[in-house]
């Protein structure tokens, strides 16, 4: 079968990959070898070695963008996943509305980015207008003003994530535990935490690679301001490609750091996911 | 038992309470839309009364300033094409490069697992520059960016139901005489359904909402515009102008994932779990 | 099963294709409003073909007040002539990266605008020397123009303008008439002094001026602060060259900061807006704050005109708008004028088709001398334009238009230059007006606004000679 199938390979694979190395493996190879030139437009380019890196560092924008995002990561992972572990149990208890409110809850998660953006930039500035103050006036509501959103935003994903791992924990062991007389803060502990812990990896990670390449939100809700006090990484690297001129290769340099930790967060989940399938 | 009810009860108002938080946003805007633009600040959690009241205008004036529903049928077509696109073509590659064992064929699925882990802001500038370059800033040139940009997961996802179906019923088919297409279409593809609703129902949601992409290749220019893009020019050039306006936008902007959502919500939660489960 | 998938999307895809013809449809005769016009779908086709012989125009036009005339300036070039224009607006404060995303594309604009010699160095690559053409000819001053290193002509000035502090006399008369008034009239407002005086009367009479404050908003929101960290910073960066006898500057030392402060503080704390919350105040809210008669001052240039007249229940009579200087305490400001210069300049891709350019320099061209054009430029732009082919009468009637000829001929003031063309990047802007933001809602001090001046100016200038 193999061999008859083998003849195929132009009408099966070929429309897919010249697509994807136009999208994809062209741009990713330019992408790379530009980092290290100097250019304005593609094919201008010059090589300079490292002087690209470099230059991304020395101005403070790059490590406050990446100050930031970590700031901004840390809080959010942690108030995401909490809650919405919190919200699983609640739905876990067969109460009547159950489906109601876990399609609510999901709800926001599919709302594009800009958009989310728009409409909590609309309803924060609302609020503060009564404190006499607005988002760009100081860092901190920006900051918080993200936090929540993005609370609101994957809340419900997390959610049903976590309402999935729940349900397979099985029964009979929770039974067990209760005629153990185990309370019921002990089950949770003992049994259904440690039950539940793939989708809890799966959560951090899904949490934590979409914060650090958060972009539509951030743009929309403060685009930096004050003083890109409230910038992160993606917008950061966006606006030096596109907000003056000459700093095309030290975007791009940026660019490159910030793949680089991307694809190191993403393997370490690989490796960990991995490594627990494997446990069990 | 009794004590269970009262804390099912408790619990009960208490997600009823989380109900109303999660939708105050929405809330907001749908009751801002409705006033007049001047009044927005005014009082923003007030229901508009006889005075601020502005009926439909917020929604008339955001319509014709965006030219909103050439956005919709754009993001629609650019959607609706981009995902059967890479539906039918990332299925084909995933299945021929899970069947063909050699050195190119896994050569070519770490290449597409690899890109999963990219950032597009590696590639925007390069991306966007061969784009233009290739005179792809069209509705159909962007259906081949996002077949390239989406087949990385869904290459992925698609190899690895694959590799759970027994050949054994492929082989019979061939026997049977069928082409290695027919079979494909005929045996492979009914078997990858739900699969092929989890890859479409993800990308769909990527591409529908998706804004830079759309915003570096299509630019403001042209009439090509989709929603994200739309919104962000609105807002950007005459948000501040007018508040009303931006309330109807996103108003309207949000209405057509709610009636998808709700029409096919069963699939949309399991595909975004397995979606999120196995990539 | 198959057959309802295929007949589902196909209908979906019916919809989107009804939705589009619809939608363009529909916006046909709106077009004017519309941010850019939107052909329908089916036109497209054969404009394209059109421009395939004869060349069309993309003009990416960089002020949003303006958009409109410009939208129909170009249908009726286009009704004319046949040639295809486009003009799209850049959004407030994105000109430039507009411009940058726009010109790797496909259909780059034809037709663009620097700012000035630092514009121009960013953009040179990209301008065409248009020492040929009658355009350049026509110019009143021809030294206004960018000149190259090699002696061409890549940008050419199409506007004159002036700003000030555009006050409403109506109120200024009410204010003069009461007991106690500093002074009896506006012209012995001549200095900061007695405007300080003269302005913080007034607040303590704003109820009985009928007013909410004496300044319309400071707009400070991300790209609706020009007026603040390009217009009035101008000022202190005059003085300071016409001390150092120079033209620009690697190291601006700020000297003049403190009569910044002067004029800034006076603005923020006498006006209709509480400090706090000017970060969401635009240029529109404050200049439709003056056109109400909420706010007795306002600054902005002549171009502000078309802002306040064309505010609903506007309460200003046209003869009660007039113009004084920016006074922030230096010494001289006694014969201070209007700031008069200008930033606008015309530019043509050339990297273009040269099909598109000489459609672009036709179309320029031709605003700036048949009739139609003309009479668009000067009655409905409002521009004091510097071309030869405008006769005398052909000025813009504006007050304030008039205001900016009056001043410019009164040969007691001296017109202070546009400095700020000088200026390092847009990047120092932005920062600069979100530092006046932070200070304006009281999360950092002066100083730290005056540090990110001085710090944020050499930086500019040495990441812009560092990118050359």
């Amino acid at each position: 079968m193999q061999k008859t199938l083998k003849k195929y390979f132009v009408i099966f694979t070929v429309p897919t990959l010249f697509a994807f190395c136009l999208a994809f493996i062209v741009p990713f190879a330019m992408g790379l070898y530009l980092s290290f030139c100097k250019f304005t437009t593609v094919t201008d380019a010059t090589f300079i070695g490292l002087k690209n890196y470099f230059r991304a560092f020395e101005e403070p924008d790059f490590i406050n963008a990446t100050l930031f995002t970590v700031k901004f990561a840390v809080i959010a992972i942690l108030s995401i996943n909490v809650l919405s572990f919190l919200m699983a149990l609640l739905l876990t208890r067969k109460i009547k509305g159950t489906n109601l409110f876990r399609t609510v809850f999901f709800m926001p998660n599919l709302i594009g980015g800009i958009i989310l953006g728009y409409i909590w930039q609309s309803m924060i500035n609302a609020i503060l207008y009564d404190y006499g103050t607005t988002l760009v006036a100081n860092a901190k509501f920006g900051y918080l003003g993200l936090i929540v959103l993005m609370n609101w935003q994957m809340i419900g994903y997390m959610m049903i994530i976590y309402i999935a791992g729940l349900q397979n924990v099985p029964t009979d062991l929770i039974e067990a535990a209760h005629i153990d007389g185990a309370t019921s803060w002990q089950t949770l502990i003992k049994v259904k935490i440690p039950m539940v812990m793939p989708s809890i990896s799966i959560c951090l990670f899904l949490t934590l690679s979409n914060c650090f390449k958060l972009f539509d939100q951030n743009l929309a809700l403060t685009a930096g301001a004050p003083s890109k006090k409230t910038a992160m990484m993606a917008l950061d690297i966006y606006n030096t490609f596109y907000g003056r001129s000459g700093f095309e290769g030290v975007g791009q340099a940026k660019a490159v750091m910030f793949f680089l930790v991307v694809a190191t967060i993403a393997l370490t989940q690989l490796r960990f996911t991995r490594s627990k399938e494997v446990e069990q | 038992m009794n004590t269970k009810k009262t804390v099912n009860h408790f619990i009960f108002v208490m997600l009823c309470g989380l109900i109303v938080l999660f939708l105050t946003p929405i809330f907001f805007i749908i009751l801002n839309s409705f006033k007049g633009k001047l009044f927005i600040s005014d009082d923003p959690f007030a229901l508009p009364t006889a005075q601020t009241f502005a009926g439909l205008s917020n929604y008339t004036n955001g319509i014709e300033k965006t030219n909103f529903f050439a956005a919709f049928g754009w993001s629609l077509f650019i959607t609706v094409f981009s995902v059967i696109a890479i539906i039918l073509l990332t299925s084909m590659t995933a299945y021929y490069i899970t069947r063909v064992k050699s050195k190119l064929t896994s050569a070519i699925y770490y290449m597409f697992a690899f890109s999963m882990i990219v950032p597009f802001q590696m590639v925007m500038f390069t991306m966007s520059k061969l784009a233009n370059s290739l005179h792809l800033n069209n509705p159909w040139g962007m259906v081949i960016l996002y077949v390239g940009f989406g087949s990385g997961l869904s290459v992925f996802m698609f190899s690895g139901f694959v590799k759970s179906i027994p050949i054994e019923i492929e082989e019979a088919a061939m026997i049977d005489g069928c082409t290695p297409l027919q079979t494909f279409f005929g045996v492979v593809m009914p078997i990858l359904k739900p699969t092929a609703i989890t890859v479409a129902i993800l990308n769909a949601m990527w591409i529908w909402n998706d804004y830079l992409l759309p915003y570096l290749v299509i630019g403001v220019s042209t009439n090509y515009k989709t929603i994200p893009v739309v919104v962000q020019y609105l807002v950007g050039s005459y948000g501040a102008k007018d508040m009303g306006a931006m309330m109807a936008l996103l108003v309207l902007a949000i209405i057509p994932i709610v009636i998808f959502y709700l029409a096919c919500q069963k699939y949309i939660i399991e595909g975004v779990v397995a979606g999120a489960v196995k990539g | 099963m198959k057959k309802k998938v295929i007949s589902a999307l196909l209908s979906v895809a019916m919809v989107a294709t009804l939705l589009m013809g619809c939608g363009s449809q529909e916006a046909a005769p709106v077009e004017e409003a519309a941010t850019e016009e939107a052909a329908p779908a089916e036109e497209v086709a054969p404009a394209e073909e059109a421009a395939a012989g004869e060349g069309q125009v993309y003009y990416l036009n960089f002020k949003p007040e303006v958009d409109e005339v410009w939208q129909s300036l170009a249908a009726k070039y286009t009704e004319e002539t046949g040639v295809p224009v486009k003009v799209v607006t850049a959004a407030s404060g994105t000109y430039e990266q507009t411009l940058k995303s726009e010109i790797a594309n496909a259909n780059a604009p034809t037709l663009f605008q620097i700012n000035g010699p630092v514009g121009y160095q960013n953009w040179k690559d990209y301008c065409l020397d248009l020492k040929d053409t009658d355009l350049y000819s026509w110019l009143l001053d021809s030294s206004l123009a960018i000149t190259g290193e090699d002696g061409g002509i890549y940008g050419i000035p199409y506007v004159v303008e002036g700003y000030g502090i555009i006050y409403n006399n109506a109120i200024m008369d009410k204010y003069f008439a009461m007991d106690g008034a500093v002074v009896a009239s506006t012209d012995e407002i001549i200095n900061y002094d007695t405007l300080k005086a003269v302005v913080e009367d007034m607040q303590s009479k704003a109820a009985d001026l009928g007013i909410e404050g004496v300044f319309a908003s400071t707009s400070l929101t991300p790209g609706e602060d020009w007026r603040w960290q390009t217009h009035l910073a101008n000022l202190p960066v005059y003085y300071e060259y016409k001390d150092k006898k120079i033209s620009d500057t690697d190291a601006l030392e700020f000297t003049y900061s403190d009569n910044y402060k002067n004029i800034f503080d006076l603005y923020i704390n006498n006006s209709c807006t509480e400090p706090g919350l000017l970060g969401s105040k635009s240029v529109d809210d404050s200049m439709a704050e003056f056109a109400l008669g909420k706010a007795a001052m306002v600054q902005n240039g002549n171009w502000g005109w078309g802002q306040i007249s064309g505010v609903e229940g506007n309460t200003v009579a046209e003869t009660d708008v007039k113009f004084m200087p920016i006074y922030t305490g230096a010494a001289g400001e006694e014969n201070q004028g209007l700031c008069t210069g200008t930033e606008n300049f015309f530019c043509i891709n050339s990297q273009a088709s040269e099909a598109d350019q000489k459609a672009s320099i036709a179309f320029v061209e031709w605003i700036f001398s048949s009739d139609a054009g003309k009479a668009a430029v000067t009655n409905e732009l409002g521009f004091i334009a510097p071309f030869s082919t405008f006769e005398d009468d052909e000025k813009p009637k504006d007050p304030l238009a008039q205001e900016v000829l009056r001043y410019m001929a009164d040969s007691s003031k001296t017109s202070v230059a546009w400095n700020f063309t000088s200026f390092p990047s847009q990047q120092f802007k932005d920062d600069f007006g979100q530092a006046l933001l932070e200070y304006a809602a009281g999360s950092i001090a002066w100083d730290d606004v005056k540090a990110v001046v001085v710090e944020r100016w050499a930086a500019e200038k040495a990441a812009t000679a560092q990118a050359e």
